[in-house]
């Protein structure tokens, strides 16, 4: 078993890679209540968008500029995809809305692997001017990155949270998570309200994929994959509580990167969000099977 | 009130025995041809490459057979099929390269020991939603990437595993001995995919066949239907697992040489993609499903085309199909042709009246 | 007989059954009462679908809310939904059938079971017709043979005769009266149509938001001033 100040720096990356987690399971969350889309493409969203910021930036592009093209990219990808394909999916179960996600996810997987084929070519990478700067913490490097990761996490859940509860926005999203169709005879007005959900989820689909990009890799496949970690932390949450997600999040994160310097473990340290997940379905009560239809009696 | 069906039988009332009737029997007759033809047809016509690719068609079919009877008989989701075969796989080649059992053996031992995994992974997320074990699923199929990155394929080696880093010569998987050859196993491979047909076939038509399509309509109106849903959602995916575990160990077979890197997660999401667009409700859909998996890919390589493209096609077929079509290509393209030959025919039949001159 | 004490659902802030107590006699019952009252959240009680905050319910000594739910079906628990439940792609048999075989009956009477059931209700159709070909009616004939097959203990139909036109909604009304002398179960009718109720029931029960506001002789309380104020709201 590895000393305790072998573990210290996976502490702060985990921390910093638990919150980039935790935005990105509180825009999946938050998107999920509002229009009941589970986007599983949020992975390749980011993940593409960090592939445009990369190709600016070669191109002689700001930076700042870059990262903002790569979080519009991400915005307006996934508000274009809920303008043209939510009406039509508006009335099927969640798990037909997720599987059509999937079908945003190879789209792109496939124009990723097109545009920026990693065959025969060096590994990308992007950094960010945050890597440079930093303090530490007794022993530990901390760098602004992973500040800005963390800090992320935290603000976007706590921000998130406020403004389900206070905003008049936000307290439609909740109406909507609870009934679609009688929010709408509340005269609320429906789509724009989810095109708000869709906008936000993509935003932060970019952001996380910057971030994400930076801490872990650029790298087409790891980076859509990595919504996996998200997902089990917006598994273990049930799909509503944004603190809940936040929590796993940070765990999920927090262990990933813990397990590193265990030699037995550590080249399983990828399967923590499958381990986790499991563990979570086990101990989950079983739901109520309520009949279907909106029944009034 | 009611309509006369004119289908009905002398006063006894034969309900419920069903006898085949003459379209049941031209179908039955044209698939005997067509499997002919395929069985012994394609190796003569067909070079070494495709009869290759054909082989994999034959495999996935029975990938796609599995998947169809999820997610169209059950409506239960997979994302990650492909781990479940890269276990079959594993299984298979862990026991050919350790005993010397004959290859059905193996084959049936490599379905049932997979058929137990995907019970494991699958039960505690089928009590609950359906998007529960889609997600979870989705996590399996990374989580054995990792696991097969750090333990590999059986190459030969000793111990548990299977595995010897350090072999310079890697024997490659035994094929049965009456099957060695590349034709000759294609033809293996596609018998074995007949039976795992026959034996999805045996299910949709008996007890857990209605009580599947009881579930897919409404899991309350089934429960109060007295159906036990949990146990047979339960044995859709324990069939599903044994079928997907009996193709991995054809695969073994198929491409003596196993690697971790040929089962990535994206595969999974691609397979769940075809098995939606082939059409999940018939069993000619998973061949469809498989052609377009193995086939297309295979064909466009030949031409110099890359395989993105149809990343891409399969990810806009996603939506179509559940947008539009959710029956699939399988029940639209024939719903298609015979539109567009109801067309045609009203086209050269004589002039309309009121044509004349 | 069936022996309902203390019944209380909870839901998300709505209580949608309100301390509910009652006894259900043999033959058939009317449950009505205003849309929202918790009719069917009382049937889905039955069915095992919701768990009471708190209550029981006794069938014929048995204590019915410990049982799992499709437990409760083989024990002799039918339901018809407000939504047609039928199996499409199926025929009229298998859909039956599919009752039968998951019950504790034997397969040696299962054809003959069925094909009574089919009978009872007087559906002319084929039994080896696909349901998506029948009319919305047959349809809900096939839902009742569904719910007579075998030896149920206790029907629940849940609006049976919703949409359906007058001759259909009369022969209808047959059927359900003769259930439990043909099978010997406890049938417990829900529907908003009065003359259907009370040409079915002898006794009827009225739920107004959730809680019980009348039951006794189905003509006395159609009749009852209460119950009219619930349906025509308090002016």
């Amino acid at each position: 078993m590895p000393a305790w100040s072998d573990f210290e720096p996976f502490i702060v990356s985990g921390l910093a890679l638990g919150g980039v987690y935790a935005l990105s399971g509180v825009g999946l969350v938050v998107l999920y209540r509002a229009t009941g889309v589970l986007n599983l493409a949020f992975g390749a969203i980011g993940a593409m968008g960090a592939l445009i910021a990369w190709s600016l930036i070669q191109a002689g592009v700001p930076g700042w500029i870059s990262w903002l093209a790569c979080v519009a990219f991400g915005g307006a990808v996934t508000l274009g995809y809920g303008i043209i394909f939510g009406p039509a999916l508006a009335k099927r179960d969640p798990l037909v809305k997720a599987v059509a996600t999937i079908g945003l996810t190879l789209i792109l997987y496939g124009l990723m692997d097109l545009l920026w084929t990693t065959s025969g070519g060096e590994a990308r990478s992007l950094t960010l001017p945050s890597d440079n700067g930093g303090f530490s913490v007794g022993q530990i490097q901390v760098n602004w990155t992973q500040v800005i990761a963390l800090a992320a996490g935290v603000v976007l859940t706590v921000g998130t949270g406020l403004f389900l509860r206070y905003t008049k926005l936000g307290t439609a999203m909740r109406a909507m998570a609870n009934d679609r169709e009688i929010t709408a005879t509340l005269g609320v007005p429906v789509r724009r309200v989810e095109a708000a959900a869709w906008l936000g989820c993509g935003v932060l689909a970019g952001i996380a994929g910057v971030l994400l990009a930076d801490l872990v890799a650029l790298d087409a496949t790891t980076l859509t994959f990595l919504v996996i970690s998200s997902l089990a932390a917006v598994l273990i949450a049930r799909l509503r509580s944004i603190t809940i997600t936040f929590v796993a999040a940070i765990v999920i994160g927090l262990l990933h990167d813990l397990l590193t310097p265990i030699t037995s473990l550590t080249n399983y340290r990828d399967m923590t969000p499958f381990v986790l997940a499991a563990a979570a379905l086990l101990v989950m009560p079983r739901s109520q099977v309520m009949a279907q239809s909106r029944e009034e009696a | 009130m009611g309509a006369d069906l004119g289908l009905r039988e002398t006063p006894g009332r034969q309900a419920g025995r069903r006898r085949p009737g003459r379209p049941q029997l031209i179908r039955i007759a044209t698939i005997t041809v067509l499997l002919l033809f395929v069985l012994f047809g394609f190796p003569q016509l067909l070079s070494l490459y495709y009869i290759d690719t054909m082989t994999q068609v034959a495999v996935y079919s029975m990938v796609t057979l599995a998947l169809g009877v999820l997610v169209g008989w059950v409506g239960l989701v997979s994302l990650g099929q492909v781990a479940v075969l890269a276990i079959g796989a594993w299984v298979a080649a862990r026991l050919l390269f350790a005993t010397t059992q004959p290859y059905p053996v193996v084959l049936l031992e490599a379905g049932l020991i997979t058929m137990a995994a995907g019970v494991l992974i699958g039960l505690p997320a089928l009590r609950l939603r359906g998007l529960y074990l889609a997600l979870i699923t989705l996590m399996f199929a990374g989580a054995i990437t990792v696991v097969l990155a750090t333990l590999n394929f059986p190459n030969g080696g000793h111990g548990f595993t299977g595995y010897n880093g350090s072999l310079v010569h890697i024997p490659p998987i035994r094929r049965p001995s009456v099957a060695g050859s590349d034709p000759a196993y294609f033809r293996y491979a596609v018998i074995v995919a007949i039976l795992m047909f026959l034996l999805v076939l045996a299910h949709i038509k008996t007890k857990p066949g209605r009580a599947w399509a009881a579930i897919r309509q409404s899991e309350p109106a089934a429960l109060a239907a007295g159906i036990n849903t949990t146990l047979y959602k339960l044995w859709a995916f324990a069939l599903a697992s044994f079928i997907t575990g009996v193709a991995g160990g054809v695969l073994a077979g198929a491409v003596h040489y196993l690697y971790s890197i040929g089962f990535p997660t994206q595969d999974s999401i691609t397979l769940l993609a075809v098995t939606l667009m082939g059409g999940v409700y018939s069993m000619w859909g998973a061949v469809v499903a498989a052609l377009l998996y193995q086939f297309l890919p295979a064909l466009l390589n030949n031409w110099g085309v890359s395989a993105d493209w149809l990343t891409i096609l399969f990810g806009l077929g996603v939506l179509q199909v559940l947008t539009t079509a959710p029956a699939g290509l399988a029940d639209q393209v024939p719903k298609d042709l015979a539109r567009l030959g109801r067309l045609l025919s009203r086209r050269f039949r004589s002039p309309a009246p009121g044509k004349t001159t | 007989m069936i022996e309902v004490e203390g019944l209380t659902v909870r839901y998300g802030g709505v209580t949608s059954l309100d301390d509910m107590s009652l006894k259900f006699q043999e033959g058939t019952c009317g449950l009505i009462g205003p849309n929202g009252a918790g009719k069917t959240t009382f049937f889905n009680v039955l069915s095992g679908f919701v768990r009471p905050a708190a209550g029981t319910v006794r069938a014929y000594g048995v204590d019915l809310l410990s049982m799992a739910h499709f437990r409760r079906a083989r024990w002799g628990v039918r339901r018809t939904f407000q939504t047609e439940q039928a199996i499409e792609e199926l025929s009229v048999f298998d859909n039956v059938a599919m009752v039968h075989e998951h019950s504790k009956l034997g397969a040696a009477t299962r054809r003959k079971d069925v094909l009574d059931a089919i009978d009872f209700t007087g559906l002319d159709a084929d039994p080896d017709a696909r349901i998506r070909t029948l009319t919305a009616g047959q349809r809900r004939l096939v839902e009742v043979a569904r719910a007579v097959v075998g030896r149920p203990r206790l029907v629940l139909l849940d609006e049976p005769a919703a949409g359906l036109p007058d001759e259909e909604t009369s022969h209808l009304g047959d059927v359900i009266r003769a259930i439990p002398e043909h099978t010997g179960a406890l049938t417990i009718l829900v529907d908003h149509d009065m003359s259907l109720v009370s040409a079915c029931c002898t006794t009827t029960a009225v739920l107004d938001f959730g809680k019980l506001i009348a039951s006794g002789p189905t003509a006395a309380v159609l009749r009852n001033d209460d119950v009219i104020r619930a349906y025509l709201g308090v002016a």
